[in-house]
């Protein structure tokens, strides 16, 4: 059980600890306040324990199938507040709204992730023999996530301005691609998009349950057997952002050439 | 603010808790395998243990061993007869039988690890298993107890790892406390026992740009002594030349008064200039002490009489008692001559001169009022540049001035933390000068 409880809680703390360190670096970079982020996450956690209260009903609703839709629409929203963040990632007339929109992008992801864990580790309370290794792989799993979050922030903040928006931006359009490829997989679970035979399974090259392939998932949305749609939404979504990011890069050359 | 102190500490210990915590789910992966294999090999030792304790070569009817739920055994004859078993089994052969071969197979809602072994002596077959949770979990638990301390351990780390980069930045520390409490005036080099490597370059070069700025100190302080002396000495002769020359009655002195202006106006510029520079922050003001406003002003009063007395100007002091100020004696005194000069300088003859010292609940307040024509509201802020002059060098008055008396008055103002307002004085009509001094800058009675 320790090793499953590593892995599932791994997925879900490395995923937020990305968001969070990234964006942590946007503010640092900005100069702006870190204060959002307490915010963000004491917003975030009373949303996870609520969420996590009324998982019955949310489960039950649409037809059996609200849990999945519900966590999609999180997966969208935080999608959505990504890509408004880069959009709008510029100079002191914007800082408020950037503000507002990392605030809101950790309160979502914390709305999500925090779910998950409470889920998972309340459905172990009840059986004693099985509490203490659930317990230490869940102390693994965060440790490792909070780590790599840490050093990600640190990798970043040390960069040069210029170098450090470029990675920020790059890893953003990475992480919204996660999610647009873990939107499509949970609407596909409740057969909202129809399912297909997978494209290709490279499980044997990494393993999705793997380190590195749970890094690859946080980072990148990684699936080892992705659907044509989800690849051709995942595809999308990369060349989207990627066009929103290098208007902002721009914005920001030209702040800085003037 | 970035601190040394919080991003090592949160980046070693990341570094050390992602190390270990990756090195101990490998550990546990293996140690996991590893008592797999002590399991499978009880498993054998069963197996065989019952090949030779069990000599059955016809099936059992009766008797059939009584045996706990998680571990089982079948015996099976060469042509697939069931000799004997554990009643914890059904009566069917679970899987192919191979010798020698481990197995896993499902039953009565569990998965078991299987051992087939043959027995060639009697020629039958073995098979004796255990439920594969228990064997999981018994290894979980062995694994889990040893890696416990070590994730418990972190946290220890992070405060070892916190003493310890205090420990490694207490030069650093010293550093800047030795620079904060440096006074101004102290430019003596720094001194850290134990330097580390690190740190030497920031010191000497530090040290070496106190040095060099105590030098242009102690140059300038020589050169205004110097000015003083070398500028004053000439002036002086010029001075007895001139008095001699008024003395001639062949020469008009109608001709050499601009002359004599321009000597005054000279010698003040300079006596101005030198006392602008006694008046720099860090000169002047570690030379602090408790001094009485009132008792300075008796004194520049009495020192300024006469000049006073030969215009026919009245001057009256009205003061409270222990007017104390923490400031600087000799440029308290500097301020008040110069108002007191401006005031006389700037009112008719036969004029009036008010000066109010008073204590007030914000600290202590010193007011100047004269009877002279006052200055225009417009050139409140102009007056107090260096070298402006009210109506330029044609002012009113006709007296001589340089344009550095208010300013320095500004100075000493600003040194003592004091805010100076110009106004017109309702009851005499000129200029009323009001100055106030901080409760801050009050001194002890």
């Amino acid at each position: 059980m320790l090793i499953n409880s590593v892995i599932i809680i791994l997925r879900e703390v490395l995923e937020a600890a990305l968001i969070i360190s990234v964006l942590l670096a946007v503010s640092q970079k900005l100069q702006l306040s870190k204060q959002w982020l307490v915010a963000a996450l004491i917003a975030g956690l009373i949303g996870a324990a609520v969420y996590a209260i009324n998982l019955k009903m949310v489960s039950m609703a649409f037809e059996g199938s609200g849990q999945e839709i519900i966590n999609a629409n999180l997966h969208l929203l935080i999608y959505g507040f990504i890509f408004f963040l880069v959009a709008i990632l510029k100079g002191k007339p914007y800082h408020r709204l950037t503000l507002l929109a990392m605030t809101s992008c950790v309160a979502v992801a914390s709305i999500r992730e925090g779910s998950e864990i409470i889920i998972y580790i309340h459905g172990f309370f009840a059986i004693p023999d099985l509490f203490l290794p659930v317990i230490i792989g869940s102390i693994i799993g965060m440790g490792i996530g909070i780590s790599v979050g840490v050093l990600f922030y640190y990798l970043i903040v040390n960069m040069s301005f210029n170098n450090g928006i470029r990675l920020v931006l790059f890893l953003l359009i990475l992480i919204a691609g996660g999610m647009i490829i873990q939107a499509t997989q949970l609407l596909i679970q409740a057969d909202i998009i129809s399912s297909q035979l997978p494209l290709w399974d490279s499980s044997s090259i990494i393993d999705e349950r793997s380190l590195f392939g749970q890094l690859l998932y946080a980072l990148i949305g990684y699936e080892s057997t992705p659907t044509a749609t989800q690849v051709y939404c995942y595809i999308t979504s990369l060349i989207l952002m990627t066009f929103i990011a290098n208007r902002t890069l721009k914005r920001f050359k030209l702040s800085h050439a003037s | 603010m970035k601190s040394i102190r919080t991003y090592l500490l949160l980046a070693l210990l990341a570094i050390i808790t992602l190390v270990t915590f990756v090195s101990l789910l490998h550990g546990y992966q293996s140690s996991i395998t590893k008592a797999q294999q002590l399991f499978d090999e009880r498993l054998r030792n069963l197996a065989e243990i019952i090949a030779n304790v069990n000599q059955d070569i016809q099936p059992r009817t009766t008797g059939m061993p009584e045996h706990s739920s998680t571990v089982f055994f079948q015996i099976w004859s060469n042509d697939l007869t069931l000799l004997a078993h554990s009643n914890n089994v059904p009566n069917q052969l679970l899987s192919d039988l191979d010798d020698m071969k481990y197995n896993h197979v499902n039953f009565k809602g569990y998965r078991w690890r299987i051992f087939t072994l043959k027995d060639h002596h009697l020629d039958r077959w073995i098979i004796t298993g255990e439920r594969e949770d228990i064997r999981y979990g018994l290894a979980e638990n062995i694994v889990t107890a040893s890696i416990i301390p070590i994730v418990l351990a972190i946290p220890v780390a992070g405060l070892i790892i916190w003493w310890a980069i205090g420990l490694g930045l207490k030069p650093l520390r010293g550093l800047s406390v030795q620079l904060n409490n440096k006074q101004a005036d102290d430019l003596s080099p720094i001194a850290i026992e134990n330097l580390p490597v690190e740190l030497t370059q920031l010191v000497i070069t530090t040290n070496a740009l106190l040095k060099r700025l105590n030098a242009a100190f102690v140059r300038e302080q020589q050169f205004s002594a110097d000015a003083a002396h070398e500028l004053r000495t000439p002036i002086s002769a010029l001075k007895v030349q001139l008095h001699n020359l008024q003395n001639n009655d062949h020469i008009n002195e109608q001709e050499i008064q601009p002359l004599a202006d321009g000597i005054e106006r000279i010698g003040l510029v300079i006596e101005q200039v030198l006392s602008l520079y006694r008046h720099s922050p860090d000169q002047a003001m570690h030379k602090q002490s408790d001094v009485d406003i009132a008792i300075i002003a008796q004194q520049i009063i009495a020192s300024d009489y006469e000049k006073i007395a030969t215009r026919h100007q009245q001057i009256s002091l009205v003061s409270d008692d222990h007017c104390l100020l923490k400031g600087n004696a000799f440029a308290l005194e500097t301020l008040l001559h110069n108002l007191i000069t401006n005031a006389s300088k700037y009112t008719p003859e036969q004029g009036e001169i008010a000066l109010m010292i008073e204590n007030t609940d914000t600290g202590v307040r010193l007011i100047i009022e004269d009877s002279g024509p006052g200055i225009n509201e417009t050139e409140y802020d102009r007056v107090f540049k260096r070298f402006y002059r009210v109506d330029g060098d044609q002012h009113s008055s006709g007296t001589t001035g340089c344009g550095l008396g208010l300013a320095i008055v500004q100075h000493i103002v600003d040194l003592h933390s004091a805010q100076i307002k110009l106004q017109r004085s309702s009851t005499l009509g000129g200029l009323k000068v009001v100055v106030d001094f901080p409760q801050s800058m009050m001194g002890s009675t």
